[in-house]
């Protein structure tokens, strides 16, 4: 386990999502509540990749975490679900991959496309991992709020 | 006198309805989803005196039925860009809870809901910009951009999300904002990484157009559709779809311009 790589991307991980705590307009007091939901999502995520997990396993497994732990401390943090378990998942959002996507169809559109077989592939490789990737994030951190929903209901 | 009672009865309704209605569209623009929307919606009607609330929850409208006795009324309204602001989004739902528990009057709600709006505090311009930097420059490092583009992700993600604010402030297109700013973002994040001499500036002119990708509406899509709200998921999903094909064509030209990529 590289312990150097999972503390440095807990620490750019949580930055990131307090940078977009400030952009939404979250209060000072609960962007280190961002950051901590963000550096939790980074840290299991690198865990998960870490032990041989795929990049969607891994994303759930974090979002899973996020989701349950805002969920339990909402209430005493005082801050939204919904805005705090986002700004903390934010990071695991895998931009990257859809932006190369995208200009990989670009690509093959081009009146003589270059390597136009491995192009595709590789789009259509990110375009799968940008939709399983938000899929796992999205189901993470739905399962906790749906499930205390029911929880709700019964009592 | 039956008729008068009938006509202030429906008065009444009607301003329960546009009253409810007035936070469901405030909590939208705000960035929350379909489920909390229709949650507190209902929790607002009811505490101004509906017994019967049935909300639709649309991407650009919203519509509700209200019903006292045998009374009802169904009223429908728009509603604007949806944005994030957690702040506003957080008061508003809060005077819900003081509505159910203080028993506000209608008049006082909707005095006290304007007064929110208008008095909620934002993070100056400024701040945002650096906290926007500061987040690419964080998910540079996270896409493993090498140190020396540290800075070049920084300035130009910053410099991006200053005139995003600007030309949003001037109502220009969400779809053009985002194509010219993926440009200018990528394009200096690009040059800037190159003159420092990093190896990774393909990665660091992506990392600084990150600001761009919409995250929230992006989970709030499948929150909707997980809720029970496909209709209005996939009108996000579409959205954000559109953003980042538009943001794509900033990137690949931003690529042209620096002899980068394809």
């Amino acid at each position: 386990m590289d312990w150097f790589r999972i503390l440095h991307q807990m620490f750019f991980g949580g930055l990131a999502a307090m940078g977009f705590g400030v952009l939404f307009n979250m209060y000072r007091h609960h962007l280190l509540w961002c950051g901590l939901a963000g550096g939790l999502a980074l840290g299991v995520r690198t865990i998960g990749l870490q032990l041989g997990w795929s990049l969607e396993a891994a994303s759930f497994a974090a979002a899973l975490s996020v989701g349950s732990v805002v969920t339990v401390l909402q209430e005493r943090i005082g801050v939204s679900r919904n805005i705090l378990d986002v700004a903390g998942c934010i990071p695991m959002v895998p931009g990257l991959f859809a932006t190369k996507a995208i200009l990989g169809f670009f690509a093959l559109t081009a009146p003589v496309p270059k390597n136009a077989d491995e192009t595709l592939i590789t789009s259509v490789e990110f375009f799968l991992r940008v939709a399983f990737t938000i899929g796992a994030i999205g189901t993470g951190l739905a399962i906790p709020s749906l499930l205390l929903r029911v929880l709700a209901r019964k009592r | 006198m039956g008729n008068r009672q009938a006509v202030m009865e429906i008065a009444s309704l009607e301003e329960i309805a546009m009253l409810a209605m007035e936070f469901g569209r405030i909590l939208m623009e705000c960035g929350a989803s379909a489920n909390i929307v229709d949650e507190y919606v209902g929790r607002a009607a009811t505490g101004l005196g509906a017994e019967r609330v049935d909300l639709r929850v649309g991407y650009a409208s919203l519509a509700i039925t209200v019903g006292v006795g045998g009374e009802g009324i169904t009223r429908m309204r728009k509603v604007g860009h949806l944005g994030v602001n957690q702040r506003l989004g957080q008061a508003v739902r809060g005077l819900v809870r003081r509505l159910e528990n203080e028993s506000l009057t209608l008049k006082a709600t909707r005095e006290e809901l304007s007064r929110l709006v208008k008095e909620t505090p934002r993070h100056p311009g400024w701040v945002v910009d650096l906290a926007v930097g500061l987040a690419c420059a964080s998910f540079g490092r996270l896409l493993e951009v090498d140190w020396v583009a540290f800075l070049p992700v920084f300035g130009a993600a910053a410099l991006g999300q200053c005139v995003r604010r600007q030309l949003l402030h001037r109502h220009v297109n969400v779809f053009i904002v985002a194509t010219v700013v993926a440009f200018l973002a990528s394009f200096l994040a690009g040059l800037a990484a190159r003159l420092a001499g990093s190896e990774t500036v393909d990665k660091a002119m992506v990392s600084a157009v990150l600001l761009l990708v919409p995250g929230v509406p992006l989970l709030n899509a499948q929150y909707d559709v997980l809720g029970g709200y496909p209709t209005l998921g996939n009108a996000r999903a579409v959205w954000v779809a559109t953003i980042l094909v538009f943001l794509a064509v900033g990137v690949w030209l931003g690529q042209i311009a620096l002899g980068e990529g394809h």
